[in-house]
């Protein structure tokens, strides 16, 4: 049956599924007027200050909070005694192990939260936080983590000396956490004695911060009347902070609300649970009145979840063409003091087992050996996918590193260990099913674009007159939209997600999601699936996310799982909608539902499609009593949706980079990144997603480290140190596509959000060794500041005129 | 504890008084005795710009400044862009360029490309990079920020002609 | 964050005569600009603060010191000393091995090894200036210091009817210099030396 002529105008009028629509949420921050955690004032709400230890592992001999209670405007001073009641002075991480909310007689991270003072405003409870005294006694601190467990070393977690796990597997010394392998070590190591040739490099992933532009808070608001705690949170898993906080408090979760409102940047940082939210709910179950806590930056890069730390060794053996045989990766993992980063409960190590990357591997194995040390605790954070940036960053420096040392090109050896586009949907030798691709695509699109034949040409006159140009590629496979439930658990709670959708008798419709945006575009992008689902304009259908009392449950927003858990959910409840629908537009046209063909925004009758009725209509005649007899009013529905699978985005990506040998310093002289997320949504928004994630892909490749001295010294937790990026120096962005959709996915889109970060990190590393690989450097450690570049320059003697 | 003072100055055209610790911050007697929540706070060393506003002509970072410095001043905040319902032509750019995600910098951005735009009416793209290096951003990498301000240099140059 | 610091000032006056006031911790306390001994805990601990200022900020270290082997026959002792500041952001410790040494002319020398470490915000953000802040505090430190023992060695040769030491003033026992370490002077001082060095024929 032929589409009516008009159907291409209306669909675009529904600005759906592969509009680049301006967004819907941008109206209230262009004005100000944004909602975020700072900007709520409640009747009589005071504030929290968080006094904290400055040794990194050290005993509380004594606390004296009388001259902090003198203070004029304080009210209260909470200290580990003060949660011991209520049994809040500990609490379970979502990693599985317990955190100390305030200190309970030792500190064991510079940093670590002592005592709460509660105040009438922020000057006064930074006052009277000053005014505390706590008498330390200091103790040897781990700091290197290949020390952690030496014999003999400071146990740091006497709380739990006696258990030999925590929630992973056996533990071998007082600060093991978990051993976690995958895959066939017999049967790599049996390939590696024999292989033709094996390269090895030490590679490390250094301890960095995801530093969104807010920091962590929230305001916890405890009705001594109605027993109802509503807490206002800077959180991306609304609905875990309930149950969890549920658990912890023993209120029942029906009569906690947690808020999520608008959040100014997420990027992993907002997941963890931390202890001055815990403490604020105290503080105001104890005081019955509202409690604002709001994090400095200090505080947030000294104690919130850091990412990375991990101390790496990467394997590969191949022939002598190059074609890779098998893979060896370990890593030591450096968890800080606690372990309570986001991990399902099977997969402590998130999914760093996607590191075969985008190669066809035969044999593979991976390990990963997690300690603790007197560090803030965190590791999964900022754009990493769940460890994905560690794996994809070892995967692609060590195909560099093979290249080099069998003198085949760079792109050329990724062309001969791709997976075949034929042969996906593929698994793994580490037990992923990727859905989709087609590597070879992408590839010889960016080389293509970027006329890399004429760069390496370009590379080759430059080197003659010792100048150092380097070319940097990565082509990644992303794992994300965490997850089946199979596989997928926090605390045992599956990590599926929910929509529930309401169309009112006026043709617009209502839809909350389990999800939680930060900057992402939800209130877009789920508009948009739906609004190309059910044929109602976009503008009209209104996404809430957040409000645990209104959201249905799921797992919020983190791992790039929106568009594939939550966006599912969405479509499908669309579908289960438009079902029903077609049951009422049959009834209203006189005709059987096989008669019935759907097309845009209407059911049409085949052969007479004069006859139709749109979805407006139809939701009006769902609440008369105009319907099927024994059918509800109401044009409703709800999809909980359980991921048969993650997705696989991935990508290519080609850097150039000249490095001035004198200086160190690196100039990128081009950034061309193209991205497969299967079904693009929005464009635009799509593009803006890869920019930001490139931005701090620079970020970490050229610049970000959280160093410590050799006590736990904090030495680079403000922004006087840790490196932001400026409009100045972040590069130009190019980017490009190929749609490849998800074949399990109902609209075929993929998420997209993480993949810049962890394909541009290794694509920036990748450039910069290439300029010195004729000189014979093989790897070389991030950040490339100038200074570590200079390094390199001065020890091949070439930093001299 | 120092005696509070009475502070009258303008702010987005409205006459103001406040009473305040002379160590109190402009930023937060903005966000919380004024109800102007639009300068955000994103670190305490002066780097980030999200409490930018305008100050007696001024782009200032209003973390920086005491209160008590701003008697008769003239504050301008993103509160006062939009006018009897029109947009300003920047916040026109930032949203047509998508320069904003989770919109936290954008009314520092907003509020320090206002006063670029006045001292310079045709900027490059790198006289923006520059100008707005004290505006820091981790959603957008830049690139839409900068096609936002040449969107709103055009829209008010062409207003001009 | 730790330095090690190893220094030997001269000192116009005897070895008897500085051990005798090495001794005295009270005494050598209030040589240490801005410190002050608050308790005697017993004949060998003590407690007491250190006061900075900036400007018009002021930071207190509170702390206990402690002293060790004490040796007459080497004319040696060890000082351990530990504290943090009253707002609880940052501690410090300190071991120094402080010994008299003779020197020509009658004179002698105080010469120490001592081992600073910081913790908490000081060292985050004053880790930097630990060294050249450590020579600054010791050489103003060694100047009250001279000047105590310059009085006390003209007490002694006046008590014992000799002429007084050729450089020696007629003091009476003054109190320690400054009672604050003001930062700010510290800090012209540190850049004035760096200044000096940066233009300085001789190897750093």
């Amino acid at each position: 049956m032929a589409a009516s002529t008009d159907a291409p105008a209306r669909d675009s009028k529904l600005q759906g599924v592969g509009s680049s629509r301006l967004r819907k949420e941008d109206a209230r921050f262009i004005r100000g007027k944004g909602t975020y955690i700072d900007d709520i004032k409640l009747p009589g709400m005071l504030f929290g200050a968080i006094v904290r230890s400055p040794y990194a592992h050290a005993r509380i001999k004594s606390i004296n909070k009388a001259k902090a209670l003198a203070a004029p405007g304080v009210a209260a001073v909470l200290v580990a005694e003060d949660l011991k009641p209520v049994k809040l002075d500990w609490m379970p991480t979502i990693g599985g192990d317990v955190q100390a909310v305030l200190a309970d007689r030792k500190v064991c991270f510079q940093m670590q939260e002592v005592a709460m003072v509660i105040a009438t405003d922020r000057y006064s409870a930074a006052d009277g936080a000053d005014l505390v005294e706590v008498d330390y006694e200091e103790l040897p601190a781990i700091v290197d983590p290949h020390k952690a467990m030496a014999p003999g070393a400071p146990v740091i977690r006497e709380d739990i000396a006696g258990k030999d796990e925590v929630g992973h597997g056996k533990r071998t010394h007082p600060n093991h956490i978990f051993t976690w392998e995958a895959g066939d070590k017999d049967g790599t190591d049996a390939v590696f004695a024999s292989a033709a040739v094996t390269v090895r490099e030490e590679i490390l992933n250094p301890r960095v911060h995801p530093c969104p532009l807010e920091t962590c808070g929230c305001v916890a608001s405890f009705d001594k009347v109605t027993g109802q705690l509503t807490v206002y949170l800077t959180s991306q898993a609304p609905h875990l902070v309930r149950t969890v906080v549920a658990m912890l408090s023993g209120i029942p979760e029906s009569k906690i609300r947690i808020i999520g409102g608008d959040i100014g940047g997420g990027f992993g940082n907002k997941v963890p649970i931390y202890p001055g939210y815990v403490v604020a709910i105290v503080a105001s179950i104890v005081t019955g009145v509202p409690i604002k806590w709001i994090e400095s930056r200090i505080e947030n890069i000294s104690t919130t979840g850091f990412a990375r730390d991990y101390h790496g060794v990467g394997e590969l053996a191949a022939d002598q063409d190059g074609r890779i045989k098998a893979l060896r990766f370990t890593a030591l993992a450096d968890h800080g003091a606690f372990n309570s980063h986001v991990s399902a409960s099977k997969l402590p190590a998130g999914l760093f087992s996607i590191c075969t990357g985008s190669y066809d591997i035969p044999k593979a194995y991976c390990r990963v050996d997690a300690v603790y040390t007197n560090k803030a605790p965190g590791g999964v954070a900022y754009r990493c996918s769940l460890r994905v940036t560690e794996a994809v960053y070892l995967i692609e420096r060590m195909v560099d590193v093979l290249a080099q040392k069998l003198g085949i090109d760079k792109a050329e050896i990724r062309r001969r260990n791709f997976v075949k586009a034929e042969k996906f949907p593929y698994t793994t030798s580490l037990g992923w099913t990727l859905d989709s691709g087609n590597y070879h695509a992408a590839l010889d699109k960016v080389l293509k674009a970027v006329d890399y034949a004429g760069l390496r040409r370009e590379q080759v006159q430059k080197r003659a007159k010792g100048e150092l140009m380097g070319i940097g590629i990565s082509t990644f496979t992303e794992i994300v939209g965490a997850g089946p439930t199979k596989v997928c658990d926090i605390l045992g709670i599956g990590l599926f997600d929910s929509c529930d959708i309401r169309v009112n008798p006026t043709g617009s419709a209502i839809a909350r999601l389990g999800t939680m945006s930060q900057g992402q575009g939800h209130a877009t992008t789920y508009a948009q699936i739906i609004a190309t689902e059910l044929g109602l304009p976009s503008d009209e259908i209104q996404i809430e996310e957040g409000d645990t009392d209104k959201a249905p449950y799921g797992a919020g927003t983190w791992g790039s799982r929106s568009t594939p858990v939550g966006g599912a959910a969405a479509a499908l409840a669309a579908r289960k909608i438009r079902a029903k629908a077609h049951k009422i537009a049959a009834h209203l046209l006189e005709v059987g539902e096989g008669d019935l063909e759907w097309e845009v925004d209407r059911f049409k009758v085949k052969g007479n499609p004069a006859m139709a009725k749109t979805m407006k209509e139809i939701a009006l005649a769902a609440h008369t009593g105009n319907i099927p007899a024994g059918m509800e009013q109401g044009l409703d529905g709800t999809e909980y949706y359980d991921p048969p699978n993650l997705t696989y985005p991935f990508g290519a990506y080609v850097c150039v980079v000249d490095i001035d040998r004198f200086t160190g310093e690196t100039r990128v002289r081009r950034f061309y990144a193209l991205d497969d997320c299967g079904t693009r949504i929005n464009p635009m928004i799509i593009e803006g997603q890869i920019h930001g994630g490139l931005t701090e892909a620079f970020a970490v490749a050229f610049g970000q480290a959280i160093p410590f001295d050799e006590n736990g010294n904090h030495l680079g937790n403000s922004l006087m140190d840790y490196f932001l990026p400026t409009a100045v120096e972040t590069p130009h962005w190019e980017t490009d596509h190929t749609v490849t959709p998800s074949p399990h996915h109902p609209i075929g889109a993929k998420g997209v959000a993480e993949s810049p970060h962890v394909g541009g990190i290794p694509c920036f590393s990748n450039a910069v060794v290439d300029a010195f690989a004729h000189l014979g450097v093989t790897h070389m450690d991030m950040p490339h500041t100038a200074y570590r570049v200079w390094q390199q320059c001065k020890a091949l003697g070439i930093n001299k005129r | 504890m120092a005696k509070k003072q009475t502070v009258s100055f303008t702010l987005n055209g409205k006459a103001v008084d406040v009473v305040v610790e002379p160590r109190e911050l402009l930023i937060h007697t903005l966000r919380e005795r004024l109800q102007h929540t639009g300068p955000h706070i994103g670190c305490e060393t002066s780097h980030c710009g999200a409490c930018t506003v305008d100050l007696n002509g001024m782009s200032v970072k209003s973390c920086s400044v005491l209160t008590v410095q701003c008697q008769d001043a003239e504050v301008l905040t993103v509160e006062g862009f939009e006018q009897g319902g029109v947009l300003h032509a920047l916040q026109e750019g930032f949203t047509t360029e998508h320069a904003l995600q989770c919109g936290y910098c954008t009314p520092g951005m907003i509020t320090r490309a206002y006063r670029l735009l006045k001292e310079n009416p045709s900027p490059s793209d790198e006289d923006i990079r520059y100008w707005m290096a004290g505006n820091l951003c981790r959603c957008t990498g830049y690139q839409n920020i900068v096609k936002a301000v040449q969107y709103a240099a055009k829209k008010m140059s062409s207003a001009h002609a | 964050m730790k330095i090690q610091v190893d220094k030997s000032y001269p000192m116009p006056c005897t070895a008897e005569v500085a051990w005798e006031f090495l001794q005295n911790l009270e005494a050598v306390a209030g040589c240490m600009p801005g410190a002050k001994i608050t308790e005697r805990v017993d004949a060998a601990r003590y407690k007491g603060t250190v006061t900075l200022r900036v400007g018009p900020a002021t930071m207190s270290f509170r702390g206990e010191v402690e002293l060790q082997d004490v040796n007459p026959a080497t004319r040696s002792l060890r000082l351990l000393g530990k504290g943090t500041d009253s707002t609880g952001t940052s501690g410090a410790s300190l071991s120094l091995a402080a010994r008299i040494e003779a020197a020509t002319g009658g004179l002698c020398a105080l010469a120490g090894t001592s081992e600073m470490s910081m913790s908490g915000k000081a060292a985050t953000f004053g880790g930097r200036m630990m060294n050249t802040v450590a020579d600054q505090i010791l050489q103003q430190f060694a100047d009250n210091f001279a000047g105590q023992v310059r009085a006390l060695e003209a007490q002694r040769t006046a008590a014992a009817g000799g002429a007084p030491a050729p450089d020696a003033p007629v003091a009476s026992v003054a109190p320690a210099g400054s009672r604050e370490l003001n930062v700010l002077a510290l800090a012209w001082a540190i850049f004035r030396d760096w200044l000096r060095r940066l233009f300085s024929t001789k190897a750093a």
